[in-house]
């Protein structure tokens, strides 16, 4: 069981920003810090920290927070 | 010739703005912005938006000398580098103004802040400045003057296949000298340009290449590493016609698996050696030879020279492309001395058949994420944040920057922060190692090499 709590704190870890900063409706390039080099960061960290592979066509459609859930969903990761 | 004549000669150029899809043709950019005729400074910040190529395209047509710089430099040293320049003109739509500059609306849909009590003294000669460090902020700027942009413009178009029926996304930045010679050059001999801030890792890029039929893509080495990890290469790309690759050594594995997956469907991939100094290039890898020469930065290009200097073995480099000379200051900016001869810092051999191999580093900076970092000025950087802590920074293998201080109460973790906010770069970039002491050289400074050295060992002793 993951809660959105481990979720923001990969993100606020992999982007590097303060966890305050990790709210509902961040997305790609809405702040500095989510760039190209933090988004493969990211992707590595998500595969690690949930123990699944993102498809390639994934790695483009994350590109939100919301995205990076839809796309955890259908690896039938559930965040409570 | 000027490069504006230049791409002014082209009849197939246009450029499309990928947000609107709206395209335009050169008659219709020109002269759309009020500038001054004289040759004043301007300080661009500039993307890759159709508004700010309009702004360049309508600077090259003008007599202002111009400085390209990122628009997510920090703040603090925007103001800094304006402190120091004086500029007249400024172009950030970042900020919301800038003390001492009043906002100008220089078309209907472009403003700038212009400050008419700044006036410098500019060499005529002197068209363009760029920075070598896009990241540290520091006002050390590389002169060139529009013969530079034009001999590298038309030595890259010599070996490139750049023609009119290309489709050329700018998906590196022009404030960047290889950004800025994918522009020259497709606007003096390509036919489509189409000006966005997307990159490889957004779907709208491969949207915009699906829709507009991408024939090139460029990229530093991190580029590639991103396209290899978003598995570029299980997909076809029709109108792909040929990639090209520089900003540093791309890793040699990258190099094969572009190279052959590029060479098996009659693809070209060229990989290219420059410096900013150079304009942007010295050498470029034939595309048939790329996989027979492993390593390789290829042959110079057309009206290029190297050499290898006897004693030291540093590559040395004569041509039309060489720039005048670095500014620190506004005085700066009163002289364009071409160089004779330029001095690349990097250790070099050839081969038998003429190809030149990098082989070390004589200057001390490292490439992260294709950025150029002096790590003398991350040194200074680190002093100042601490009150004046003692660092010794050493670039390990273009993959990180390792930092090295004698602060048993300093933590990593904020050593890493502090650098990612400071230079915008991912805290991955940097690792951090607190040491007794420094090793130092006879006369006092740290003995980078011997520290090095002392890692290395160290690494293989706990391996």
């Amino acid at each position: 069981m993951y809660t959105t709590q481990q979720l923001h704190d990969i993100f606020a870890n992999a982007l590097s920003i303060p966890p305050d900063q990790v709210t509902a409706d961040l997305s790609y390039q809405s702040i500095p810090e989510w760039d190209s080099v933090s988004h493969i960061y990211l992707i590595t960290e998500l595969e690690a920290a949930f123990n699944i592979t993102i498809d390639t066509d994934d790695i483009l459609e994350m590109s939100s927070l919301e995205k990076v859930k839809d796309t955890l969903r259908k690896h039938n990761i559930e965040l409570v | 010739m000027k490069l504006y004549e230049l791409i002014a000669r082209n009849p197939h150029l246009q450029y499309i703005d990928a947000a609107s899809g709206n395209s335009c043709r050169l008659p219709d950019l020109r002269s759309s912005l009020d500038l001054t005729d004289q040759q004043q400074l301007a300080l661009l910040y500039l993307d890759n938006s159709i508004a700010a190529i309009e702004l360049l395209l309508n600077c090259l047509d003008s007599r202002l000398t111009i400085a390209l710089l990122s628009p997510k430099l920090h703040t603090a040293y925007k103001q800094q580098l304006e402190a120091a320049y004086a500029p007249y003109y400024i172009y950030d739509p970042t900020r919301e103004q800038i003390q001492e500059y009043t906002p100008y609306k220089a078309s209907a849909t472009i403003s700038l802040f212009r400050n008419q009590e700044n006036r410098a003294n500019i060499h005529p000669d002197l068209k363009l400045l760029l920075s070598t460090s896009g990241t540290t902020g520091s006002p050390k700027f590389v002169k060139l003057s529009e013969a530079n942009l034009v001999q590298n413009a038309l030595s890259i178009i010599d070996y490139l296949p750049i023609n009119s029926q290309d489709v050329t996304p700018l998906n590196l930045p022009v404030f960047y000298s290889y950004g800025l010679s994918v522009f020259t050059t497709n606007s003096i001999a390509g036919g489509t340009i189409v000006c966005a801030n997307r990159d490889v890792v957004q779907k709208e890029f491969w949207e915009d290449s699906q829709r507009y039929g991408y024939t090139s893509i460029a990229g530093v080495p991190y580029v590639y590493e991103m396209l290899h990890r978003i598995g570029f290469c299980r997909k076809e790309y029709p109108a792909l016609r040929y990639m090209t690759q520089a900003g540093g050594k791309l890793n040699p594995a990258l190099v094969n698996i572009f190279g052959e997956y590029l060479a098996a469907r009659s693809k070209q991939f060229f990989v290219m050696y420059g410096q900013t100094e150079a304009t942007a290039r010295m050498s470029w890898m034939p595309p048939q030879a790329l996989l027979q020469k492993p390593g390789s930065i290829g042959l110079p290009v057309r009206n290029g020279q190297f050499c290898i200097a006897p004693d030291t073995q540093e590559l040395l480099y004569t041509g039309p492309n060489v720039f005048g000379g670095y500014a620190h200051t506004a005085a700066d900016l009163a002289t364009f001395e071409p160089l004779p001869v330029l001095h690349t810092g990097d250790v070099a051999k050839q081969d038998d058949d003429g190809y030149y191999y990098i082989t070390g580093r004589m200057k001390r900076f490292v490439k992260l994420f294709g950025a150029r970092v002096n790590l003398d000025e991350v040194e200074t950087i680190l002093k100042q944040e601490t009150n004046g802590g003692t660092f010794a920074c050493i670039g390990r293998e273009d993959q990180h920057l390792l930092v090295l201080h004698e602060h048993a109460d300093l933590e990593d973790k904020a050593i890493r922060q502090l650098l990612s906010e400071k230079l915008h770069l991912h805290p991955s970039a940097f690792k951090v190692q607190q040491v007794d002491r420094f090793v130092l050289t006879p006369n006092g400074k740290p003995d980078y090499a011997a520290m090095q050295q002392k890692l290395h060992e160290k690494a293989i002793a706990t391996a």
